[in-house]
């Protein structure tokens, strides 16, 4: 079975997307290790957040869609500027927050998945730039 | 007599001069905090189209390549883009927090501020918290005195309302488009005001070498009056390459 298959099947809601691309480059690094024509939501927890460049990384224990199992997951989001300019605040997240993510997850299977959109416990939605790109599920 | 025509000759060129220089400051300044033009979506910039749009630029063109380096240069451009298509992207510089250097780092990847003090212009990235100083109205450093740089050794010259900028000592990994160039290669600046918030950079690189003849393009940016630019210091880069595949990976703890 290979993981990709694996884990839509697992996770809350799958759906494909077009690749976009006109977006514009980044400045650190490809996001092609991410499956950028999946998308994926999980709700969790957050366990930890760092707020530094390049990237802003938070993580998050969410429940496993069949077995119900708790899995680690790390998530990527963009610079710290360019989620400044996003309207983040870099203390608006902490650990312990329940959180829901709609995320692209790396294509080799390990448990990290690049953000594409952040759902507070307020319901307040936050995006992760244009290189990202936007959210397409709901 | 001699004495006093000299004085006055010299009275009237400086005045001049300051004149010059305070009607430029005052109407033709370009201090301040610049994004890409056109805009480049949520995160990177205001979201504020100028209030005069101007036609953007086209794309950068394919450079002149001598051969070999043209077929090379396309292959690997092939191959770099297969090995990100199947999400196996092959290492860069920026994913080693490398300076983008010149001339990529005036492509604006994140706001740039621009300063404006006497005898020098000084460029600032965001991205990578990168500086780049050109030196005005000095002698333009020679290919063979430049040691190697990111930004290379700028000078610079107001003629009219355009900076014109002249690069030497670019070191060889410091790339555009991945395009190779040699120690000789000189990259020629001309930054104009098109109107009060849009600024154009039309860029010319030169290199005997490697290029059949120049490479132009040109670069935009618009006026971000209010935006101050932010840190950026690359302090948890997690990426790194796969030392059997080769290719950019995320290191998960």
């Amino acid at each position: 079975m290979r993981p990709l298959r694996d884990r839509a099947r697992l996770l809350l809601a799958v759906a494909a997307i077009g690749l976009t691309p006109s977006a514009p480059v980044g400045a650190h690094h490809s996001f092609a290790p991410y499956e950028t024509t999946l998308q994926v939501k999980m709700a969790g927890v957050v366990t930890a957040v760092k707020w530094a460049n390049p990237h802003v990384y938070f993580e998050i224990d969410a429940p496993d869609g069949t077995s119900g199992a708790t899995r680690h997951w790390l998530i990527e989001c963009a610079s710290t500027s360019i989620l400044n300019r996003a309207g983040w605040k870099f203390n608006m997240l902490k650990a312990g927050d329940r959180v829901t993510v709609i995320v692209s997850p790396l294509r080799n299977g390990e448990s990290a998945a690049l953000l594409k959109q952040l759902t507070l416990a307020d319901g307040k939605k936050y995006g992760n730039g244009a290189v990202a790109g936007p959210a397409t599920i709901e | 007599m001699q004495f006093r025509l000299v004085a006055v000759l010299t009275a009237v060129v400086a005045a001049g001069a300051i004149g010059l220089a305070q009607t430029r400051s005052a109407a033709r300044s370009i201090t301040g905090s610049w994004e890409a033009y056109p805009l480049r979506g949520e995160g990177f910039g205001s979201g504020v189209p100028p209030k005069t749009p101007v036609t953007p630029p086209k794309p950068i063109p394919e450079p002149p390549l001598r051969q070999p380096h043209l077929d090379q240069w396309r292959a690997q451009q092939a191959h770099d883009a297969e090995l990100t298509r199947k999400g196996l992207p092959p290492p860069s510089s920026g994913m080693a927090c490398a300076p983008q250097g010149m001339p990529a780092v005036m492509q604006a990847t994140f706001p740039m501020e621009i300063l404006e003090t006497p005898g020098q212009v000084t460029i600032i990235q965001e991205a990578f918290t990168q500086v780049r100083r050109i030196f005005l109205n000095v002698p333009a450093v020679a290919p063979e005195d430049a040691d190697p740089r990111f930004f290379g050794h700028s000078t610079g010259r107001w003629e009219g309302g355009t900076l014109v900028v002249n690069t030497v000592g670019v070191k060889e990994s410091a790339r555009v488009r991945n395009v190779p160039h040699s120690a000789g290669m000189r990259i020629t600046e001309r930054l104009r005001l098109v109107n009060a918030e849009i600024l154009e950079n039309q860029v010319t690189v030169e290199d005997p070498e490697y290029l059949n003849g120049p490479w132009t393009w040109t670069w935009m940016y618009k006026k971000w009056p209010t935006y101050r630019i932010e840190e950026y210091v690359c302090e948890d880069n997690r990426y790194f390459e796969d030392p059997e595949l080769r290719y950019q990976r995320l290191r998960l703890k």
